[in-house]
């Protein structure tokens, strides 16, 4: 699936998140943009982000240099939806 | 039960599932952390396996599970006979032997004598050592060069002594092996590509459900379970003719 938009881009970004930390649906499904995550989810710890980062390379098939990601990017899920909609749709 | 098998460099336990005749699959677990997230997933296939009277083994690998040769110590090569020794000793029993590798796992069957491969999800060496290199980065909290394994690049680690990546030694040699390995795929030899929905990569088929190798924490899922052992059953009975 390459997503040709970017609904289809926030939508990936949720499903990964989902499927790395292990959420539930309804969890997943109320994240907006203002929904914090990296400090706030118990599951997103470093291990966790290194594994969301190679599952949006491989989902978008883009590649996210690391030198990229700081604090601000995983701050929230609308920081992280924007990185990833530059990235995908550039 | 717990069984062991003889390879060129010693002998390691394995676990089997299922009849003692027929034919079986050999499973060949991802490398490293993946192991542990995708080792549950692997038993419960194993035991959906048995109930559909298929036979399987899981061996542990050297420098993986109970073996006692240090995980620094382990080359891909080391792991490459061991799967073939692990094959081998149904093969001698006149058996049909099927691998079937998971994730990394499809690195390791090129060596053995198999009657087909039935991958999940394969990745190729270069994609594991950059997952690694991800992983150390965040470790060590700065950017990491190439070829930083070889380099001492984190200053405590340097030349060709082990280096220590979630807390398990490796040495260099293996990840300068992992950089030009890919999942054996050769004509006329029955492959069979099995991914998730989610990834894009082409495939033989695509079944739903999570990519349980990536969880943070390790888990399972059932439906996914009983989705792969269909899956692994009707490819094997198909090759049995």
């Amino acid at each position: 699936m390459q997503p040709d938009g970017a609904s289809n881009v926030i939508e990936t970004v949720r499903a990964v998140l989902r499927d790395i930390l292990g959420l539930s649906e309804a969890r997943a499904a109320a994240f907006d943009d203002t929904t914090p995550l990296f400090g706030a989810l118990p599951e997103l710890d470093s291990m966790a982000v290194a594994g969301v980062l190679t599952e949006l390379e491989d989902r978008l098939g883009i590649l996210i240099d690391d030198d990229d990601i700081d604090a601000d990017v995983l701050e929230n899920f609308g920081a992280l939806t924007r990185f990833a909609i530059a990235k995908a749709l550039g | 039960m717990i069984d062991r098998y003889d390879w060129a460099g010693g002998q390691e336990a394995m676990l089997r599932f299922g009849p003692l005749d027929g034919p079986v699959v050999v499973f060949a677990q991802p490398l490293f952390e993946e192991a542990n997230r995708t080792r549950a997933l692997i038993v419960s296939v194993a035991r959906a396996l048995a109930r559909r009277r298929i036979a399987s083994a899981i061996p542990d690998l050297p420098g993986t599970g109970e073996s006692l040769v240090p995980t620094r110590d382990v080359t891909i090569m080391m792991m490459r006979e061991a799967f073939e020794g692990a094959a081998a000793r149904f093969d001698r029993e006149g058996r049909e032997t099927y691998g079937a590798g998971i994730r990394s796992g499809a690195l390791l069957d090129p060596l053995a004598l198999l009657s087909g491969r039935w991958h999940l999800a394969p990745v190729d060496g270069a994609r594991v050592l950059r997952e690694l290199t991800r992983i150390k980065q965040i470790e060590v909290d700065h950017s990491l060069n190439e070829f930083w394994y070889l380099e001492g690049d984190t200053a405590i680690e340097s030349g060709h002594s082990p280096v220590a990546i979630a807390g398990n030694l490796v040495s260099p040699h293996l990840l300068s092996e992992l950089t030009a390995l890919t999942p054996f795929d050769q004509p006329d030899i029955p492959r069979r590509v099995v991914r998730l929905d989610s990834d894009p990569e082409p495939a033989d088929v695509k079944l739903p459900g999570p990519p349980l190798w990536r969880r943070a924490e390790p888990d399972n899922d059932r439906a996914l379970v009983e989705l792969l052992a269909d899956d692994l059953t009707a490819w094997v009975r198909s090759c049995e003719g």
